[in-house]
């Protein structure tokens, strides 16, 4: 037994090391599963609280980029909100018939029932008032942008409704997908993750594939699964397709910038320049899919793997 | 007593370095390449004495601290364990002619330009080689990831060169 003690005693720092090493190993290798202990990362109350803290000083020296992207924004919104024709005007309320007992056959005005008031996102309308499809606004408080994965870190979390697996978006494109949530904060892995994947399709003629990350540009990604014999055209717009039930269909993704024959594949490899520009980056929206829970316990139930997990 | 007031005085170099990575250098990157692993001062600079045990642990404890910032799992921690552990193997092969006096501490002034540079190089290096290479979990983007690796290298030793010319009390404890 005395031995026993003498060799552990003699051999500590390596025994220490190899313990210490596995579980740090253990924590990185786990860090993209979902069942993780929210503690380890930024959306733990006390890292959460200091992130905030560091952001209220350091929004001061991005108020004026700040401004530009608002008016940017707003200019936008105002040229959708007043088109130069009369195509897309909603009138605010409609005339129905006078009400049989006035006499004097006054005209009432009603507003037209069950028309949610909308926000333009990603380039897309998303209803902003139906409690049945939450639209929850947050501030984005810490950001990586130069790693291989990249998370985001945001102001709002249960307290507000955001559960894990949502969608975030920006105004300008898809952002990313909630991945770990305590009660007032949240982290998204973005789409400049390596395992996170992003169902989209060619806006011009629907064809699918999926947008991932390879792991060096921030302002590019690639688009697989497009087959050969289809047409890519630069420029062409990607959009989310809908087929996870992460993202509403038709969010904007990127446009795409090249795409090259490889040799030794069936598809066309397109460089899709994203967006949203992660380097500046503040407000995003976190959305979801009508009816997701029973959309995902039906597929569960006939054993279609949940896509946008990534690839294992 | 003594060992009391060494305890509490390593504590609040922990919250400095950590704080201040937090808040401000973890903000700083360069050519969009480099990073500033300023958090490593507290490790590198702890007394030349401290026991491997504790010396692992702090190494644990800062990378996990590290790691809840930048969302990262362990990665923080798996480099700065194996940095913890690799610290005494470093200062014995640097060891002076007539050994370790017993006031001597990791302090550019006391033990010379040489000993440092080689100290502070060789244990960034072996550091960030690890922490890239495992951030990454392949070989693939090969150039990039060794262009971070000398970017950061320089600029994290730089920082901490400058942690000790600014910080560090001016003694010549030798010759």
């Amino acid at each position: 037994m005395r031995n026993l003690f003498l060799f552990l005693f003699r051999f500590r720092g390596v025994l220490v090391f190899g313990l210490l090493q596995i579980i740090s190993l253990y924590l990185y290798v786990t860090n993209s599963s979902y069942q993780r202990a929210a503690f380890f990362n930024s959306a733990n109350t006390y890292a959460g609280m200091l992130l905030a803290r560091r952001t209220q000083v350091t929004d001061y020296f991005h108020l004026a980029e700040q401004n530009q992207t608002l008016l940017a924004e707003n200019a936008n919104l105002r040229q959708q909100l007043f088109r130069p024709d009369t195509t897309g005007r909603e009138a605010d309320s409609v005339q129905i018939p006078p009400d049989p007992a006035d006499s004097l056959h006054r005209p009432r005005y009603r507003r037209p029932a069950m028309r949610p008031d909308t926000v333009v996102l990603a380039m897309q309308k998303l209803a902003a008032r139906d409690p049945a499809y939450p639209l929850i606004p947050a501030r984005v408080i810490n950001g990586t942008l130069r790693n291989v994965d990249n998370y985001l870190t945001l102001n709002v979390g249960s307290a507000n409704g955001v559960q894990a697996g949502q969608g975030v978006v920006a105004s300008t494109g898809v952002v990313g997908r909630v991945k770990v949530v305590s009660e007032h904060y949240a982290t998204v892995a973005s789409i400049l993750h390596s395992k996170v994947l992003v169902t989209a399709k060619i806006k011009r003629d629907g064809t699918v594939g999926s947008v991932h990350w390879p792991g060096d540009d921030p302002t590019v990604a690639l688009l697989d699964y497009i087959p050969r014999q289809n047409k890519v055209v630069r420029g062409d717009s990607i959009i989310t397709s809908g087929y996870n039930s992460i993202f509403p269909e038709g969010l904007f993704i990127g446009k795409v910038e090249s795409f090259i024959k490889e040799p030794d594949k069936n598809f066309w490899t397109v460089r899709v320049r994203l967006g949203v520009d992660f380097t500046r980056l503040t407000y995003v929206y976190v959305v979801r899919p009508r009816a997701k829970a029973e959309r995902d316990t039906l597929e569960a139930r006939t054993g279609i793997k949940p896509e946008g997990e990534g690839k294992q | 007593m003594k060992e009391l007031g060494t305890v509490a005085i390593q504590l609040i170099r922990f919250a400095i370095y950590a704080v201040m990575h937090v808040l401000l250098i973890s903000r700083l990157v360069l050519f969009d390449l480099g990073w500033c692993f300023f958090y490593l001062g507290f490790l590198l600079f702890l007394p030349l004495g401290t026991p491997i045990v504790v010396q692992l642990l702090l190494s644990f404890v800062m990378g996990l601290t590290m790691d809840i910032f930048y969302d990262t799992g362990g990665l923080h921690a798996a480099a700065a364990v194996l940095l913890g552990y690799l610290r005494p193997w470093v200062l014995r092969l640097l060891t002076p002619r007539d050994g370790y006096d017993a006031q001597d501490s990791v302090n550019v002034h006391q033990m010379g330009w040489q000993w440092f540079a080689v100290y502070l190089l060789l244990l960034v290096l072996i550091h960030h080689v690890t922490f890239f290479v495992l951030e990454l979990g392949s070989f693939q983007h090969f150039g990039q990831t060794l262009g971070k690796i000398l970017t950061s290298v320089v600029f994290t030793s730089l920082a901490l060169l400058i942690v000790q010319l600014l910080f560090f009390p001016v003694r010549r404890g030798r010759n």
